[in-house]
């Protein structure tokens, strides 16, 4: 076999990095780039005092993609102030979701972590006092067209995202983890009912660590949006690394999963962080989680699938099968959250109308 | 080894096949394009830079190569790619020289993060650097091309990368980009001023580009002070007239001409305030290139800071 | 109504003649101020205050009379800083 992507060995060992060519890293970081890891690189060797040791040039690159990664975690932190203070006389409890909870709860994986969206969730019962304060608040919906507005209110589990006036920010409010036709609905009553409040902000709220891992697994093998796979793949790792030293943890983890019907996906989130980023998984662990592994045919065939789909989008890690994973797997998680028929009407309009100018 | 030591014939197929690797300033640019007009673009105005290791390091992986539809075959086209990405939407194919200048601004301007990067043409004269930022169409490049033939040494047409940290400006000597009218008055004014073909109809109107003055490329590793921002602006009939700007208006206009000033954070707001603190601030107006280069001659830098 | 600064260390400030620049390092904006807004947000630094308080102690740097009307005007300019998210109540 030949050996991993340069990247994919940098998340699995950055202290091997200090002995890389010029010509190594010169790959390395147009990979880290195109999977949005270039400012986690600079994290991991920054925790493990590395950075110094890097020759100048691609070193110059990591600080370029730091100075992103912190501007971001401030302005994360300030979104959040303003999303709080909007949303204070609402009384919902707002559990912040992903790349959010995981900057404001201060966790590792939050580290050189990039991305565009606020996530939230709220009680189903709350999304119409939720959506009105927003807009009193300068966010509008982005979504202005009414097969897209329909789309997401009467089929998904989240609002039509909705943007900033002034800042450009965008927040997407949900009402659960997974839409509404998905074969699966992990109970959001359960989640909220776990969900931990921040240090220093009353009325904000975090998943708990098993519940954040479940999270993070449902979005990654639920959804078809794999051009960020790497990088939710690299969450997984981080979150699953962190929390392990928590005794609880592992045990709490395949139990959670029954209870929420999410065995399936978290068999998958550990098989793929053990085998792709060598995450260190427990025996017990993964003997557990054999529960929510699909019958042999079907696990050969999201091997082969996820194997390619979740390598960084560069050319230089894709064969020929590459863009034919992603186009499966697209298909595929659009079937997991959709009855057949809904999934052809979706289908359908996406590809015959043409993109909007905006887009 | 610069690329004036390739000839025409070996400069395009090289370009062509494994591509060049340009160094501009402090950056390499591994540049690949199968394009004529590019290559005799890049044969005319970067004969004097020097061409890195061949297959080593490089800051930007850049092609220009027509995009892969059927518009080819009836309105050829252009696409600017960044390490196989298309930040742009194509251009009309003779354009490609001009959507390769901009694009390379673009590289630096969305990455290089260890500079305040301005908007704005700098040139140098005894170690002081005059900043120019300005709006497109104040005459800022210009005044910046007949700047630099008469002793004032380019360190950007462009793009002013103040250095995090001592503050310094790091020269990166590109083509200066003329437009319209400034194409002619520049011929006239330098009549040895070497100046790329006109293109015409792009965003800006019609372009060319003219070859930054040797002395400034071969020294575009030392870097220099700022010591004077001045926001120039062509008002035709109008004497050369310098206005001193309050150091605290001249801050927020620089800022909101800077590509990144908004990303450094704490850090890009302590970069500019040390700017603007060592220069003096000016609006100037102008008509004649001559009484302009007169009285950039005649400025007093700034007494050196406690 | 008492005011405070809506953070003790997020402000970076620079004066040039009579004027300031000051950077919100929680947002990430950058204003322009004059004397007094930036004499208020300074006051406030010090100590949670209020209107009054803020008029009487600024008066005689804004070499200004204390009043209805000069209170007045400190209000705004404390309504200006809120909308601005400098300042809150406190």
């Amino acid at each position: 076999m030949t050996s991993p992507p340069l990247v994919i060995q940098a998340l699995r060992q950055p202290g091997a990095l200090t002995s890389l060519s010029l010509a190594d890293w010169d790959l390395l970081l147009r990979q880290a780039r195109q999977a949005n890891l270039l400012a986690r690189l600079h994290a991991l060797l920054d925790e493990r005092g590395l950075i110094v040791q890097i020759p100048p040039q691609p070193r110059e690159h990591l600080e370029w993609s730091h100075a992103s990664a912190e501007r971001h975690t401030q302005a994360v932190h300030w979104e959040v102030t303003m999303i709080r203070k909007a949303l204070a006389k609402t009384g919902a409890p707002i559990i912040l979701l992903k790349g959010a909870a995981y900057v404001m709860a201060n966790l590792p994986s939050a580290r050189g972590r990039l991305f565009s969206d606020i996530d939230i969730m709220v009680p189903k019962g709350s999304l119409n006092e939720v959506e009105a304060a927003l807009m009193l608040h300068g966010w509008a919906a982005t979504h202005h067209d009414a097969y897209d507005q329909r789309y997401y209110r009467t089929w998904m589990h989240e609002l039509p995202p909705m943007r900033h006036i002034k800042r450009s920010t965008v927040i997407d409010v949900h009402h659960a983890i997974l839409p509404e036709t998905a074969y699966v609905h992990p109970d959001p009553e359960k989640l909220r009912a776990a969900a931990r409040t921040l240090d220093g902000y009353d009325g904000l709220k975090v998943f708990a660590p098993v519940d954040m891992v479940l999270h993070s697994a449902a979005h990654l093998f639920h959804d078809g949006e794999l051009e960020h796979g790497l990088r939710d793949l690299v969450d997984i790792d981080s979150l699953l690394r962190h929390f392990s030293d928590t005794p609880s943890f592992w045990p709490g983890l395949v139990e959670r999963a029954k209870e929420l019907e999410l065995t399936r996906p978290l068999f998958y989130a550990l098989r793929y962080a053990a085998l792709i980023l060598h995450t260190p998984v427990p025996s017990d662990a993964m003997e557990a989680a054999q529960a929510g592994c699909p019958n042999r045919p079907t696990l050969a065939l999201m091997d082969g699938l996820f194997t390619r789909a979740l390598m960084p989008p560069h050319p230089s890690c894709s064969d020929w099968l590459t863009d034919t994973a992603r186009r499966m797997l697209f298909v595929r998680a659009n079937w997991l959250r959709m009855p057949p028929l809904l999934l052809a009407r979706h289908l359908f309009h996406k590809a015959f109308i043409s993109p909007k100018p905006e887009e | 080894m610069n690329v004036s030591s390739l000839t025409p014939p070996e400069l395009g197929s090289l370009l062509k096949q494994a591509g060049i690797f340009l160094q501009t300033g402090s950056f390499i640019t591994h540049l690949q394009t199968s394009i004529p007009s590019v290559a005799e673009g890049i044969g005319l105005l970067y004969a004097d830079y020097p061409l890195a290791e061949q297959g080593g390091f490089a800051d930007f992986h850049v092609s220009l190569a027509p995009p892969r539809d059927l518009r080819r075959w009836f309105k050829p086209q252009v696409l600017f790619l960044s390490d196989g990405d298309a930040p742009f939407k194509p251009l009309p194919l003779d354009q490609a020289f001009p959507m390769l200048e901009w694009g390379l601004n673009w590289c630096v301007s969305s990455h290089a993060n260890r500079y305040l990067i301005i908007h704005a043409a700098v040139v140098e004269k005894g170690g002081h650097a005059a900043i120019l930022p300005a709006p497109p169409g104040s005459g800022k490049s210009t005044l910046c091309a007949a700047l630099v033939h008469r002793g004032w040494r380019l360190l950007s047409d462009e793009l002013t990368l103040v250095r995090i940290g001592d503050g310094k400006i790091i020269p990166l000597p590109r083509p200066v980009s003329l437009k319209n009218q400034s194409i002619d008055i520049i011929r006239r004014y330098e009549p040895d001023a070497i100046i790329s073909r006109k293109v015409s109809d792009t965003i800006t109107g019609t372009v060319a580009h003219m070859k930054p003055p040797t002395d400034s490329v071969t020294r575009a590793a030392e870097t220099a002070q700022a010591a004077w921002v001045i926001f120039p602006k062509y008002q035709a009939g109008e004497a050369a007239r310098l206005e001193v700007l309050p150091q605290s208006r001249a801050f927020m206009r620089v800022a909101d001409n800077a590509f990144n000033y908004s990303l450094l954070g704490t850090k890009g707001f302590e970069t500019m305030a040390n700017l603007i603190d060592a220069s003096r601030c000016y609006d100037f107006t102008y008509s004649v290139l001559d009484e302009a280069i007169e009285t950039f001659d005649a400025l007093k830098p700034p007494a050196p800071s406690m | 109504m008492m005011w405070r600064l809506i953070s003790d260390h997020a402000f970076c400030f620079r004066s040039w003649n009579d004027e300031f620049v000051v950077y919100n390092s929680l947002s990430g904006d950058t204003h322009l101020l004059g004397l007094a807004a930036a004499q208020i947000l300074l006051e406030l630094q010090q100590a949670p205050s209020d209107a009054i308080t803020l008029a009487t102690s600024l008066a005689p740097l804004l070499q200004a009379e204390i009043g209805e009307e000069f209170s007045l005007q400190i209000e705004h300019l404390l309504a200006d800083l809120d909308k601005l998210a400098l300042i809150e109540h406190s």
